[in-house]
């Protein structure tokens, strides 16, 4: 059974943005939605500046799905978390479990009026067997058709991966390897060689982790 | 950090009514279900993608795939376009595209938004008492023709500015010269002007081409970069993707030289901040340390380079204690960029605007391509300048002569230059000069001479007429795909268009033009269509080729821009000869047919083997093209690089694959290789001008030569491997005037390059500075710097205007405008961002034109992130924006990103907006500060280093 | 036998909830293990430890998006409030109602009702305007359905789903969620004006605490005495007052989210909210208890707004003293 994954690779991340708006063109989402997002840490900070894009990341053990109050999220057998907006209720419970602030809501208003959550599917739709409904209340389902979500599949550095977490991981592997192996530290500076061994290990370690925790 | 309000309600609420475009969900809702679905594509591909496990069922509509091109950068990537009963409605990464391999930026990915835009011109309109009122074309048309053509009886040809569009496809670019050139002037011009003009310059002159030497995609093989004045993470996302493989893949070594710290920044292994406007003498600190060093190429230097010991002594003058001075770099960082970059060879350099936009542009240019030279750097894969361009065929555009200083090709103006055209478009010589103003100003005919640049025709409006090298003020605009707001002096711009008779503006969208005028009258909106409603070729910064296919119909009332330019030269009575040689179906000029026409003419930089047949040929088959290389593998394209890169020599039938590395000796002619163009001369100062040892493989002189002419073909003794018919059209002719292509045919087939095998110049006599030469910009805060480094003397007329350098830099201003302004991109839009404002998916991203500050500067001036502030510019502008505190700048250097306009000074203009055709995001425009400072060479715009003031707003 | 039958029956049904109660606890404090850290190392590997240090310290950094909090990669107290929420508040507050509940049973069972030591005289003395009973049942209306619709919010999905219809169930919790954001502030506003009305009987005194000294008449012999209100009465308005006015305002708090509360804010009085609307709700049990199954002829005071003159003596005796002194004067 295929767990899917997203992964970004930040080293090649620069925040352009792309995945956001091919989010956006996959599955229309209203103004002020934004299933994706970009993040960038430190910015303009010569050496540390770091962007990593960021939508939901299909947790195991999904915190919003322990809070919900209506049970509105379900997983796949892909290892994807999708939701029921027929049972949301726009409570925010999820936005405040989630630690990366996934899930979007249409509005903030007067008496908790929120409308229905809305977050990343993976691209994989919604519990709607009619698959116009499907794609006007969740946007595309790509999975369906054996396609990736489109942020991944556009992203302008390949930076975002998509797909089943072991194949996401052994490409950043691979990359880790190109990088390490030359004694190449990824930083933003020039590393002395000591520290670069020492980082590509570090970077190699992460990309162990990376498949071990699948 | 936010920095963003919401929308005003009125934005949205007319976005969700008033949608007259379909989207996607509006035309599900109308469909049932059947089965559609499309097999998946995978690139890195094969591992990422899962099988297709079943086909969805979507419409019953049937999906047609076409295949175009993003019109929003020079990357030119490949998108495919899923249309079902006429609606786009889906996108799909195009993983096969060799340029891009399915990635977009922000704007790529949002390009379906087009297909269903509302806030779009929807039918002509002119401005009458202040109001809108709705047209007929033909009416528009009329009106508009009328007043040009009484223009033209009062004041001249040239009182009629033809402002065209690197949004042009090749076809309407070449097609806009040409009836420009018919209505007889030269005031012809479009973005690239105020793009790259600096560069084409700068590099024509210094090896022969103006343009990218090498790819995107060859930029995997490089093992050092330098990035100046460009920010590509920003301006050309995709191109990242290949830059960020090479450093991966070759452990290539990036450095960012650059006042601000960018997104392209912080992935480089060395970022250098230097002063704005210092990169002369930042080139010449580089240069020092590699002479001192030793690390020159020497054999390539004497085997293919000109003048570099002028250089030398010049460079002596800038040790590393000046440059520090000047450049605010220190010693050891110079010396280990110059070694990192010596190291890793090839190396390329990459420049943008941030090296184009200034005073000293030009000098620019040519002290990076005189820095890959001594590297030897050029004519080798992995090496190159490769110079981003902006638009998605701003390359095109300027290749077909979309400007005031030549016709298509570059071949300049001279009387043979026209007789060349003449020839093609098989219309009489004397007919044109007719056409033309007669009169001599300041020693020339308006027909031999450069028309007033884009850049300054806010002057050619405003400057008195008696100083002006023409008979009047410029009385008519036609902004035919342009935002004005990416013009430097917006307060002067405004004054400008309030003088002029009419203001005509085509384009899918009412741009700024239409608001910022302060007019109650004379304004014409004509709706022109998108590249996604018609098709054609576009070439990428590579020189690539690409083919467009129609994704939609037009949109509304509009049309494509040809069509509109057939309907215009009806109406003035020129559209039997613009269109002589082309078909016309209904209203619309047949793509195709302009094709061959140009196919027939643009011999100086081969735009001639890529017929139209070719081009669909290689858009059908991106599959078959290496994303290194370019290359195809298989198929009737096989070995033919993708796109046809510029020069693609002779006739199609020749086959010639295109040139992915332009002067690339390790190749014969005939597959891509050239020395570099012998376009200098043969000799200076006792010193030959031709290669020395140095050839493309297979050259049969197997030395420099100069350029084919028909008399060099018969001393060579290769007079008789033409054709009789090729003879008879060859005769007197050259390479570049042979409209049988046989001189181009014979040559390569000798192994040797048409233009000859020269060796590239360090020293362009024929400029102001021969050498290039650092000179303090002309607004500076550095004044202990202007008596040593100096601007020019003022110049009494350049493309046909008085231009100003050394008044302007004598007024010191350094007191009250302490900080530099410099400007740039953001992602989410593109150029004036007129388009991608009115995209919701984009405009949500970015509501709030800012300044970036320095925490030094914010803290000192009591501004939070997030503030309202004001900036003032020295020639009395002024915007008010949010401030962005953040170190990305330093505490001497202010930016503000362009994309910005529909508020001016403190002024919301939305309100002057056709209904429902504002954009979703407006905001001042940096250019409202910008202020007054041009090339010399080009008139390139200073817009990367002024001064500003920054206050709280109250 | 007749009553003994029926304090049977109510006390069976009351140790079958908490029973149910205890069932569903080990099913509410189950889910745990989610692991920011381990989902961002698997979809953001690679990264420098300067990234880590900010990104699992919750440092903001720049984005495009506006929606709350987007500027945070890594929200570190979402977690912990997953914790508080799911593994504290749930299970505590199950243990509250049904510690409440258990209480209420044995002591129902132990001491049983109440009753009037004397028989009814028949003379009804005027206890409860009708201004009172206005505002008291137009409070305890909303305290029942907000409860309701609250514990639905905490609770139901462990009992209410799985018996529940899909369409049914969704149904309810929209009105539940509703239904508790649109009455909230009409019930603060209750018991605002309930406060203000009847601070003036609630301040302590002696009697009190000789009261609260006999336990309220459970301990040692006697009925202790007490004025209009008695010592538990006024404890009871007094939570009103502190843990009733908590759970308002934190209510309207996040009634209101637009006023660019940030996530932690939210999370916050979340908390506040859940803690002391059970707490409430507890004791609300107590109350409910002794206002009527617990105390013969105390339920009819609040319905009609008159007790019997026995009922006086026995619960008031300084009160009743007071009225009848009143009245004899007039």
């Amino acid at each position: 059974m295929a767990r899917m994954k997203f992964l970004c690779d930040s080293e090649r991340c620069i925040e352009c943005n792309g995945c956001v708006t091919a989010c956006k063109n996959a599955n229309e989402t209203e103004w002020g939605i934004q299933r994706r997002r970009v993040v960038t840490l430190d910015d303009g900070e010569v050496g540390k500046e770091v962007s990593i894009s960021v939508a939901c990341m299909h947790c195991t053990d999904a915190p919003c799905m322990a809070v919900c109050p209506t049970d509105c999220f379900y997983p796949t057998e892909d290892g994807l978390i999708l939701h029921n907006k027929d049972a949301c209720i726009g409570c925010g419970y999820c936005l405040y479990a989630c630690p990366f602030g996934a899930p979007q809501f249409p509005q903030q208003g007067a008496f908790g009026a929120r409308g229905k959550m809305d977050k990343c599917t993976f691209c994989a739709g919604g519990p709607e067997s009619d698959p116009v409904l499907e794609e006007q209340k969740y946007g595309a389902n790509r999975l369906r058709e054996g396609k990736l979500p489109l942020c991944a599949e556009m992203c302008s550095t390949k930076a975002l991966l998509a797909g089943d977490a072991q194949q996401v991981a052994d490409i950043f592997r691979e990359r880790v390897v190109y990088r390490g192996h030359r004694n190449s530290a990824w930083g933003s500076a020039d590393h002395e060689a000591d520290q670069s061994e020492q980082l590509a290990k570090n970077a190699a370690d992460l990309a162990y982790d990376a498949t071990q925790s699948v | 950090m936010r920095l963003h309000k919401k929308v005003s309600d009125s934005s949205l609420d007319s976005q969700s009514a008033n949608r007259l475009g379909v989207s996607r969900r509006g035309f599900l809702k109308g469909t049932s279900l059947a089965a559609g679905g499309i097999a998946a594509t995978g690139l890195l591909g094969k591992t990422m993608i899962r099988p297709t496990q079943a086909a969805t069922p979507k419409s019953s509509a049937p999906v047609e795939i076409k295949r175009t091109i993003c019109s929003h950068c020079s990357v030119g990537c490949g998108v495919y376009a899923h249309v079902q009963n006429g609606v786009w409605t889906y996108q799909e990464a195009a993983f096969d595209n060799p340029i891009n391999k399915g990635a977009h930026c922000a704007k790529g990915a949002a390009l379906r938004y087009h297909g269903h835009s509302t806030r779009r011109l929807k039918y002509p309109m002119k401005l009458e008492n202040g109001q809108w009122k709705k047209l007929s074309w033909e009416q528009a048309i009329n009106e508009v023709g009328d007043k040009i053509e009484q223009i033209r009886a009062e004041s001249g040809p040239d009182s009629v500015f033809w402002l065209g569009s690197a949004k042009f496809n090749n076809e309407q670019a070449y097609l806009f010269r040409k009836m420009v050139s018919l209505w007889g002037t030269n005031n012809v011009e479009h973005q690239a002007r105020i793009c790259h003009s600096t560069t084409v310059a700068g590099v024509a002159n210094t090896w022969g081409y103006g343009a990218m030497t090498n790819s995107y995609n060859d930029m995997q093989n490089s093992r050092s970069m330098l990035f100046i004045g460009s920010n590509a993470a920003e301006a050309h996302p995709v191109s990242m993707q290949h830059v960020l493989i090479a450093k991966e893949r070759n452990n290539c070594k990036i450095v960012v030289a650059d006042p601000r710290f960018t997104r392209t920044a912080a992935k480089a292994n060395q970022y250098v901040r230097i002063r704005p406007g210092s990169d002369v003498a930042y080139v010449w600190g580089l240069l020092w340390h590699i002479f001192a060093n030793g690390w020159e190429d020497k054999q390539y230097l004497a085997q293919r380079v000109y003048g570099m010991d002028e250089i030398r002594e010049e460079i002596k003058q800038f040790p590393p204690e000046v440059v520090q001075d000047i450049t605010g770099v220190d010693e050891q960082t110079m010396y280990q960029t110059a070694k990192l970059l010596s190291d890793n060879r090839p190396g390329c350099v990459v420049w943008c605007m941030g090296g184009t936009q200034h005073t000293t542009g030009n000098n620019n240019t040519r002290a990076y391509c005189i820095l890959e030279l001594a590297l030897g750097n050029i004519g080798k894969s992995g090496g190159g300048a490769n110079i981003f361009r902006g638009h998605d065929n701003v390359q095109g555009a300027t290749d077909f002569g979309v400007l005031s200083d030549s016709l298509p090709g570059y071949y300049g103006l001279a009387d043979g230059a026209w007789k060349h055209w003449a020839g093609v478009w098989g219309v009489d010589f004397e007919w044109i000069q007719n056409r033309f103003d007669q009169t001599e100003y300041r020693g020339g005919k308006p027909m031999n001479t450069n028309g007033i640049t884009v850049s300054r025709w806010v002057d050619g409006v405003l400057e008195d007429k008696e100083k002006m090298a023409q008979n009047d003020n410029i009385r008519a605009m036609f902004y035919w795909g342009h935002a004005v707001n990416s013009q430097t002096r917006g307060p002067e711009m405004r004054e400008a268009m309030k003088k002029l008779d009419m203001m005509v503006i085509v384009d899918p969208y009412p741009t700024v033009a239409a608001v910022m005028n302060d007019r109650t009258d004379g304004v014409y909106l004509l709706p022109a269509c998108t590249q996604f409603e018609t098709y054609g070729s576009v070439t990428a910064s590579n020189r690539s080729i690409q083919w467009r296919s129609k994704v939609i119909e037009p949109h509304f009332e509009s049309k494509p821009d040809h069509e509109i330019m057939y309907l215009l030269a009806k109406k003035v009575g020129i559209e039997e000869q613009v269109f002589k040689n082309i078909a016309i179906n209904g209203n619309e000029p047949l793509i195709e047919d302009i094709v061959r026409e140009y196919n027939r003419g643009m011999w100086t930089i081969g735009y001639t083997g890529q017929s139209p047949e070719r081009l669909k040929y290689h858009q059908e088959n991106w599959h078959a093209f290496d994303f290194t290389s370019l290359r195809a593998v298989g198929t009737d394209a096989h070995g033919d690089f993708y796109g046809l890169p510029w020069p693609c020599w002779g006739t199609a039938e020749m086959k010639h694959p295109g040139t992915h590395v332009l002067y690339d000796t390790s190749l014969p002619v005939k597959d891509g290789g050239l020395g570099f163009r012998a376009n200098f001369g043969v000799e200076r100062n006792g010193q030959t001008l031709l290669a020395e040892g140095s050839a493309p493989v297979g050259n049969e002189i197997g030395d420099g030569h100069p350029e084919f002419t028909a008399a060099m073909l018969q001393q060579l003794g290769w007079w008789d491997d033409l054709t009789d018919a090729e003879k008879t059209a060859a005769e007197g002719k050259d390479w570049k005037t042979d409209l049988s292509g046989g001189i181009q045919r014979v040559a390569i087939k000798h192994g040797c390059a048409p233009f000859g095998n020269g060796k590239a110049r360090t020293v362009v006599w024929t400029f102001p500075d021969a050498i290039p030469k650092h000179r303090e910009p002309l607004y500076t805060t550095r004044r202990d710097l202007v008596a040593k480094y100096p601007t020019w003397d003022d110049f009494e007329s350049l493309y046909r205007m008085p231009t100003l350098y050394k008044t302007i830099q004598d007024r010191d201003t350094s007191a009250e405008f302490p900080i530099i302004l410099t400007s740039g991109r953001l992602v989410e839009y593109e150029g004036g961002g007129d388009e991608t404002r009115s995209n919701p998916w984009l405009a949500e991203l970015q509501q709030d034109m800012f300044v970036e500050i320095n925490p030094f500067n914010a803290n000192t001036l009591r501004i939070a992130d997030g503030d309202d502030v004001w900036v003032y510019g020295p020639e009395g502008g002024r915007v008010r924006v949010k401030a962005m505190v953040t170190n990305r700048v330093d505490r001497d250097v202010a930016f503000m990103p362009f994309h910005f306009g529909g508020e001016f000074q403190g002024e919301d203009l939305r309100k002057r907006y056709p209904a429902g055709s504002d954009p979703y995001v407006l905001g001042e425009a940096v250019n409202t500060v910008t202020t007054y400072g041009y090339d010399p060479v080009t008139l390139m715009q200073e817009t990367k280093c002024t001064v500003c003031r920054i206050e709280k707003a109250a | 036998m007749e009553k003994s039958r029926s304090r049977t029956s109510v006390g069976f049904w009351l140790v079958m909830l908490l029973v149910g109660c205890m069932f569903s606890l080990p099913v509410v404090a189950q889910s745990q293990g989610a692991d920011a850290r381990r989902e961002a190392l698997q979809s953001m590997p690679g990264t420098t430890p300067d990234f880590w240090r900010d990104a699992a310290g919750g440092v903001s950094g720049r984005t495009t998006s506006q929606s709350v909090g987007a500027d945070t990669l890594i929200m570190t107290e979402g977690e912990r409030w997953k914790e508080i929420r799911n593994e504290w508040i749930s299970p505590g507050g199950l243990l509250a109602l049904g510690g409440s509940l258990t209480g209420i049973t044995f002591f129902y069972l132990l001491v049983g009702r109440v009753k009037l030591e004397h028989p009814r005289t028949g003379k009804r003395i005027e206890r409860w305007t009708r201004w009172d009973r206005v505002i008291h049942w137009y409070v305890a209306t909303l305290f029942i359905i907000l409860a309701l619709t609250g514990l639905s919010i905490l609770y139901a999905k462990w009992f209410l789903m799985p018996i529940l219809p899909t369409s049914l169930w969704s149904a309810w919790m929209i009105a539940a969620k509703n239904i508790h954001n649109y009455l909230g502030p009409l019930f603060s506003l209750g018991v605002l004006v309930m406060i203000v009305k009847w601070i003036k009987h609630n301040f302590f005194n002696l009697v009190d605490l000789k009261w609260f000294i006999k336990g309220g008449g459970i301990v040692g012999k006697g009925h202790p005495s007490a004025g209009y209100l008695n010592g538990g009465e006024k404890v009871w308005f007094w939570m009103i007052v502190f843990v009733g006015l908590t759970v308002a305002v934190s209510g309207l708090v996040l009634d209101f989210p637009n006023f660019g509360q940030t996530r932690e804010t939210m999370q916050l009085f979340l908390i506040i909210h859940a803690v002391s609307s059970l707490v409430l709700m507890a004791a609300a049990f107590g109350h409910i208890y002794i206002g009527t199954l617990g105390t013969e002829g105390a339920f009819e005071g609040m319905k009609t707004g008159y007790v019997d003159e026995s009922w006086a003596k026995q619960h008031h005796d300084l009160w009743y003293e007071e009225v009848t002194q009143k009245q004899n004067k007039s």
